[in-house]
């Protein structure tokens, strides 16, 4: 009996020391990010995947911007809020006759399927992800001083809207659930008219990815919809996955729909290059393979084109953890364009369009960079510059906007969506500051400096 | 033998609550691996978050039974030298727990190694581990001791 009592204690002794030394070798190797320059470009270093107990974090908790505190911009420019106080602004649209519509929402209530989503909520407040969105459209007028300013509340009483594309005399809403269409006549303020749907969209009840960017072709008979996956890596079940992770094409008279591209797991800010004339989008890759894995891309999108997701990241690189695996949709996946480096989370991309930037940014795309907690030390959080020739990116990207962060990588800020304005400054939405922010040259600087 | 039975310290209407409680990590642990199971051979998400939602409430069990026991031996008549088993089986059992409590963290992980191989040999461990302690120290505390049980 006592040699029994004995042989149990030795032995749970042993087992407590394999528990705590495989404890320490699942959650603790690796968990510094390297040098997000690496993985910038092209060809981005691909370190190997790893699989985390507690997967690596860093929560930037929340500053605000004090009073007169800015983003900071390079030399020749400068930056001033246009408007403050809103509510979760993700999407700025520059209306052709200057007007700027400001989309302010958030994600739809997500629900708890695992025990992990309760945590996930928690580390989200603490990051200010889950404030409110105003669920509505702010219009302003005058951001670029040349008419007195003016702001009201433009569309209101929306589901979680992210899109907008005007195509003549139609104002097109992109809600998480359906694209809506509105009758619109230039120097409106405020639309009452009542709303047509055009098609519904992937939405709840998961509707984890669930910003709808949308842009119209130039010739106004197609819309293009950015639709996000359902899940991080199908954890969600493969079934609401359908025809998510995807770029539609939607017919605008009809409403019908194909499916352009596939394998993006959240394509957002979908742009045309001005030069090509061709497709680009930003697309946040997926979590939990490290610090360092996957990079969030920016990419033009071929049509018909498979970019990998679930099954494979940068062309052929199997993710583990999505079975039955899929060897004949992985033969078919290829590699975005660009590397913008892990965890950076772009959700918004400007095309340089005219204006009266300093030479050196005026051929090539800016993309912002909302940042995320999914990755020690911080990435993103910041306007980042690619610059382009002959319709590609040409070179590694350099900070535009840069700041959010504050000395103490607090987060006074998140960049989101970008649009340049009529007068070629560039407007950034910071769905944490609550705040639209414009860049403009700042030789033009005494202009601009009567605030709407 | 005209000394009484040891008591239980916890107890509703002179029921012991921690033998009340101690099974229910075990069968919940036991319901994880069947899904677990399941997931492996079928790998559909919804065994997966069956799995998950089994080890979490095996988990809270587990805490509740851990401190009904704590309260037992340290409040009832325990200290006495019938209560010896008591300790291997603490041992094992808390080992066991902080394999589910692993288990659980491996279990959120996104995709198909949420499960296998790590989760689901956890699963098995877990439950083989606390199938071996109920059977004996289980078998030792009633039948020997007579823990728990009417005078």
């Amino acid at each position: 009996m006592r040699i029994l009592s004995q042989r149990t204690t030795s032995a749970s002794r042993v087992m407590m020391m394999c528990v705590a030394v495989c404890g320490l070798g699942l959650a603790g190797c690796d968990d510094q990010g390297g040098d997000p320059a690496k993985q910038i470009g092209a060809n981005p270093v691909l370190p190997e995947p790893q699989q985390y107990l507690l997967p690596p974090m860093r929560i930037a908790r929340i500053a605000h911007w004090g009073e007169g505190e800015t983003p900071a911009v390079p030399q020749g420019l400068q930056i001033r809020a246009v408007a403050k106080d809103l509510e979760h602004p993700r999407t700025v649209y520059a209306l052709p006759n200057g007007d700027v519509l400001v989309v302010e929402a958030n994600g739809p209530k997500a629900p708890i399927n695992r025990p992990k989503d309760l945590i996930m909520g928690w580390v989200q407040s603490l990051a200010g992800a889950n404030a409110k969105g105003g669920n509505r459209i702010t219009l302003l007028r005058g951001v670029d001083g040349n008419k007195p300013g003016l702001r009201t509340v433009f569309l209101d009483h929306l589901n979680s809207p992210f899109g907008v594309a005007l195509v003549g005399q139609n104002l097109y809403v992109a809600n998480t659930d359906a694209i809506i269409r509105y009758p619109y006549t230039d120097g409106q303020t405020t639309i009452t008219a009542a709303a047509t749907k055009l098609t519904d969209l992937p939405g709840g009840p998961i509707d984890h990815h669930w910003t709808k960017s949308l842009l119209a072709s130039p010739d106004g008979s197609k819309l293009y919809v950015g639709v996000g996956s359902n899940s991080n890596i199908t954890e969600n079940g493969i079934q609401a996955e359908y025809e998510r992770a995807a770029i539609w094409e939607v017919d605008i008279r009809s409403g019908a729909h194909r499916i352009f591209a596939s394998g993006l797991r959240n394509p957002t800010a979908l742009q045309w290059e001005p030069q090509s004339g061709k497709l680009w989008a930003v697309a946040n890759e997926r979590d939990e393979l490290g610090p360092d894995l996957v990079p969030d891309y920016l990419t033009s999108v071929q049509d018909g084109a498979f970019y990998g997701w679930p099954y494979s990241y940068y062309g052929q690189h199997v993710d583990p953890r999505v079975e039955p695996q899929r060897p004949d949709l992985v033969a078919k996946a290829i590699a975005p364009d660009y590397a913008l480096s892990s965890h950076v989370a772009p959700l918004g991309l400007a095309m340089y369009s005219g204006g009266d930037f300093p030479a050196k940014f005026r051929s090539g795309a800016f993309v912002g960079e909302h940042g995320s907690w999914d990755r020690n030390p911080l990435n993103g959080y910041k306007v980042v510059f690619v610059p382009f020739a002959d319709g590609k990116p040409s070179g590694p990207a350099q900070d535009f906007v840069t700041g959010f962060l504050n000395a103490d990588n607090q987060a006074r800020g998140r960049p989101v969506g970008l649009a340049f304005d009529r007068s070629g400054g560039l407007l950034i939405a910071d769905d944490l500051g609550n705040t639209v922010w414009r860049v403009s040259s700042a030789s033009t600087a005494s202009a601009a400096k009567s605030t709407p | 033998m005209g000394d009484n039975n040891p008591a239980a310290a916890t107890t509703t209407s002179g029921f012991a609550i921690h033998p009340l409680l101690a099974p229910f990590p075990l069968a919940f642990f036991l319901g994880a691996f069947v899904t677990d199971l399941i997931y492996w051979r079928a790998p559909d998400a919804m065994w997966e978050t069956f799995s998950v939602w089994l080890i979490t409430a095996g988990l809270i069990m587990a805490g509740l039974s851990v401190v009904a026991a704590l309260i037992d031996v340290v409040g009832g008549q325990h200290r006495t030298p019938a209560l010896a088993p008591a300790w291997p089986h603490a041992l094992v059992t808390a080992v066991a727990f902080v394999l589910a409590l692993i288990n659980a963290f491996v279990h959120s992980r996104d995709g198909y190694t949420a499960v296998v191989p790590t989760g689901l040999i956890l699963s098995g461990l877990v439950v083989a581990i606390l199938l071996c302690a109920a059977v004996w120290t289980g078998r030792e505390a009633a039948y020997r001791h007579r823990v728990g049980a009417l005078n």
